[in-house]
């Protein structure tokens, strides 16, 4: 037996113990997913055709990258329902997609999609530590998205207390942490800090909570953000992927004991790494688009969906699954100024590395006589309101952003407390070059 | 509308089954749940005690009313987990009240107890003319309140669609419903009025909308507002009942083939109709205040639980359990005004029964001189002129001086001049403490 899965992590097939048995089960479920999506989605079937693929024309894994991929675009011209491959009444559940940007794209599950989205959710809060007989607070918002009814869903199927808080205001996820001490919380690592902001306010400590594990996500963030959160509340911070597309919170998971980036589920998920420019496949360690195809989704099957997350493929370590590296970016979210190419997560590192900033940032483009202008608002941390203090910090960030990123920008640091709070996923840019730029010009 | 009766063949066994077959059941049901209460939870063997009754006195469904009430003063006092009568570890779900007045309130939950509350919000889906494979959108707020993970569950256990939309965006929920297409939904009444209006202000026809029922509940509506809502969407409305104390949504529902009242799911809660002043149990079809004891819940037994709600206990029509009149109003959101009491359901009635008016209103109660006095906010339709609006409100004030005895000022706002549901209506706004000391 292989001694790399630790026995506590639920529902993971005996064949996923060695990578041949893996890509074994892969090529089979490949060939299947193909078929159904070809057999059932007309939009499958005219791509596939017009690539001259077939779904027999896979012989072995490497062949999948011959077959043309999905965009989020595909699923927003198939709305609502064209891109289900079963009929209407065999749908258990729509969902939309939380996006950030544009109108939202509508998921929907069969009853076995529900059941194998419970066990893949169960199977990453276990990763993460959870326990059966465990409280867990709940704090990603319930409904039409995909975060708190799929977390949901998997507590449930692990056995596990939830406390449903979704999105109450902050003061009251407080009082219910404080109260029913529950041992983990599902969150935004955005909104995880404004939780512990509300904690400093109310002059509690945050560390004597009864919180030892925190399984965060729907966002990208980074190993700053990380030590923060461990830092504040004194718990073990675990990275949790997912996207409503794919199949919602639960596409991948870190484990608590070695929180090395999360281990994506291959049994359900075939992932790969594209050159996003060329579309060309790259070997695992290489950095580039995060694609997956999935292996068992009846409602709404995903071929080559192309998620627009910079990461790369690592190998398991705490199971022959592989792993994804922390999500550096998206590729829709990459920031062009004066020719220089910037993540909003580089900027994140250089605001938590700055004393005296507290943990939050937004950035606006703006453009003024056709001059690009970017502009990071931050805030001061409590004792540094003193104008003097302000003025210092942002000479210092904006020397910091010159040195490290190369960018002249325009800083401005809030007074503790100035800026407005995350509410679930913090926006973090906001683009407005396009809103005044001249028509033809 | 569409005749939504469900095949008989459908129902659950007993729903049919005879009042004696049903007696049975609960007499055994209540022996278990009062000894379930009064071993694993303090509270219950103190009060059992202290009234000198034990489990073993339970002879009779009647004996019931020899053991002592609960109040939800009972569940605050024992914040957080002290009315569960399991282990901790065995409570798989914990709702909490907003605590908007005064402590909060916690409610637990075992696997047994989620699943039979899917079985009973399938069964009031049911009732209402759902079937499985169709879609359901459920408008009801998910989270900590209990209405909207209560309406899933038992979409699910249907085996229907469900659309789990939760509360707000108006205008979402009207793009949603156009875009599904769903034969059902779930939402406050109060709050499907609000997506009437956005159907309206979008220039859509609401009557054209998928939608063939609408199930009812979480605050207490009206006959009239159910004719409102049907005759605007072409589909039927029914009600259903709940409390978070109780289980959640799915105590008692209508059969959409009689509209008559709710239907309790008695197999499962055992109700009484008691005097609110003195306690004493009222016989069936007289008036007072609902009394419940779950007869099967694991994880937070109530016993003998004073809801508040005011209403009369009738023989089953469409199903053999009893069933519960629209609820007229809560004893706690009863107005005592000038010695008369009044329900902001009878404010609605008269509302609803005037042409011309917005089936929106807010009662506003503050001080005249020394003198309570109540002004009811209506609004009028977009189509009504200035003399129109006089008339209406002349209408409004003596049909409520008429049919409640009390005299009040109605104030006729510009349409989309009263404050609009996010779920539960505020209906009452009383300003009458703010002005006194």
């Amino acid at each position: 037996m292989n001694d790399l899965i630790p026995p506590q992590v639920m529902g993971t097939p005996v064949e996923m113990t060695s990578r041949d048995g893996i890509e074994a089960m892969q090529l089979d479920r490949v060939r299947w997913s193909l078929q159904h999506a070809y057999g059932h989605v007309r939009l499958y079937r005219d791509r596939f055709d017009a690539a001259g693929m077939h779904p027999d024309d896979l012989r072995d894994l490497a062949d999948l990258h011959r077959f043309p991929f999905v965009q989020k675009d595909d699923l927003r011209r198939s709305h609502p329902l064209g891109m289900l491959a079963i009929p209407r009444n065999r749908i258990a559940r729509f969902h939309a997609s939380s996006g950030t940007a544009g109108t939202p794209t509508i998921v929907a599950y069969s009853a076995a999609d529900m059941e194998v989205w419970a066990s893949l959710m169960a199977r990453s809060l276990s990763a993460a530590g959870v326990r059966s007989g465990d409280i867990l607070h709940n704090a990603h918002g319930y409904g039409i998205f995909t975060g708190g009814l799929g977390v949901h869903q998997g507590a449930e199927r692990l056995g596990v207390g939830i406390m449903p808080a979704s999105s109450a205001v902050v003061l009251r996820h407080v009082q219910l942490i404080e109260d029913l001490k529950p041992r983990a919380i599902t969150a935004t690592p955005s909104y995880l800090l404004t939780i512990l902001e509300e904690y400093e306010r109310q002059g509690l400590d945050a560390r004597a909570s009864s919180l030892g594990i925190g399984i965060l996500g729907a966002e990208p963030w980074t190993e700053r953000m990380r030590a923060q959160i461990e830092e504040g509340f004194g718990i073990d911070a675990v990275d949790l992927y997912g996207l409503s597309e794919i199949i919602g919170p639960g596409v991948a998971c870190e484990f608590r004991e070695a929180k090395d980036g999360p281990h994506i589920w291959e049994d359900h998920f075939y992932p790969e790494i594209i050159d996003p420019d060329t579309g060309v496949p790259l070997p695992d360690g290489e950095v580039g688009e995060l694609v997956i195809t999935t292996l068992t989704k009846e409602g709404m099957p995903m071929i080559r969906y192309r998620t627009g997350d910079i990461t790369r493929l690592l190998p398991g370590t705490m199971s022959p699954m592989r792993r994804l590296d922390r999500i550096s970016s998206r590729t829709d979210d990459v920031i062009i100024i004066h020719g220089v190419t910037i993540t909003p997560y580089e900027v994140e590192e250089r605001v938590l590395s700055m004393p005296g900033l507290a943990p939050m940032f937004r950035i606006e483009l703006t453009r003024r006589n056709s001059v690009d202008q970017m502009c990071l608002h931050v805030e001061a941390l409590p004792g540094m309101d003193g104008d003097d203090q302000l003025h210092v910090l942002e000479q210092k960030m904006v020397r910091d952003i010159k040195g490290m990123l190369d960018v002249d920008c325009v800083v401005a640091v809030a007074k503790p407390g100035g800026m407005e709070r995350s509410q679930g996923k913090a926006k973090r840019v906001t683009d407005q070059r396009g809103a005044l730029a001249i028509p033809g010009g | 509308m569409k005749d939504l009766t469900p095949p008989r063949e459908t129902l659950d066994p007993i729903e049919l089954a005879s009042r004696d077959e049903i007696a049975a059941l609960q007499l055994d049901r209540l022996r278990w749940s009062l000894r379930h209460a009064y071993e694993n939870v303090p509270l219950y063997r103190a009060k059992f005690d202290a009234a000198g009754v034990g489990p073993d006195d339970l002879t009779h469904l009647s004996d019931l009313e020899k053991f002592p009430f609960t109040e939800k003063e009972d569940l605050r006092q024992s914040y957080p987990f002290g009315m569960f009568a399991v282990p901790r570890e065995d409570i798989v779900r914990v709702h909490a009240s907003s605590g908007t007045t005064g402590k909060p309130t916690v409610v637990g939950y075992t696997t047994g107890d989620i699943d039979r509350w899917g079985d009973l919000v399938a069964r009031c889906l049911r009732a209402s003319g759902v079937r499985r494979g169709d879609m359901v959108h459920n408008a009801y707020g998910y989270g900590l309140f209990t209405g909207g993970l209560g309406a899933h569950y038992g979409i699910e256990r249907l085996g229907a669609t469900v659309v789990p939309v939760s509360g707000g965006m108006t205008a979402r929920q009207v793009q949603l419903i156009e875009d599904f297409r769903p034969k059902a939904i779930t939402v406050t009444p109060s709050y499907m009025l609000n997506i009437l209006e956005e159907y309206r202000n979008q220039g859509l026809y609401p009557r054209a909308a998928s939608l063939e029922v609408g199930i009812f509940g979480a605050e207490p509506w009206t006959g009239g507002m159910r004719a409102a809502i049907e005759d605007a969407f072409d589909m039927h409305a029914v009600d259903i009942y709940g409390l978070s104390e109780v289980m959640g949504p799915g105590v008692a529902n209508e059969c959409v083939e009689t509209k008559d009242g709710l239907h309790i799911w008695e197999d499962h809660f055992y109700p009484e109709i008691i005097d609110p002043e003195t306690g004493a149990v009222l016989e069936d079809g007289q008036e007072g205040e609902l009394v419940f004891t779950t007869l099967t819940k694991e994880g937070m037994p109530v016993i003998r639980y004073r809801t508040r709600d005011l209403t009369r206990l009738l023989p089953g029509t469409a199903r053999t359990m009893r069933r519960m009149e629209k609820i007229t109003g809560r004893s706690d959101d009863m107005i005592i005004l000038r010695g008369v009491n009044v329900f902001p359901t009878q404010v609605e009635e008269r509302v609803l029964a005037v042409a011309g008016l917005a089936p929106l209103f807010q009662i506003e109660l503050f001080r005249d001189g020394n003198l309570d006095a109540m002004r009811v906010h209506v609004e009028a339709m977009p189509d009504l002129d200035p003399t129109g609006r006089q008339s209406v409100g002349a209408a409004l004030t003596k049909g409520i001086k008429d049919m409640i005895g009390v005299s009040c000022h109605v104030v006729v706002a510009d349409p989309g001049g009263v404050e609009r549901s996010q779920g539960k209506a505020r209906r009452v706004v009383d300003n009458r403490r703010a002005r006194d000391t």
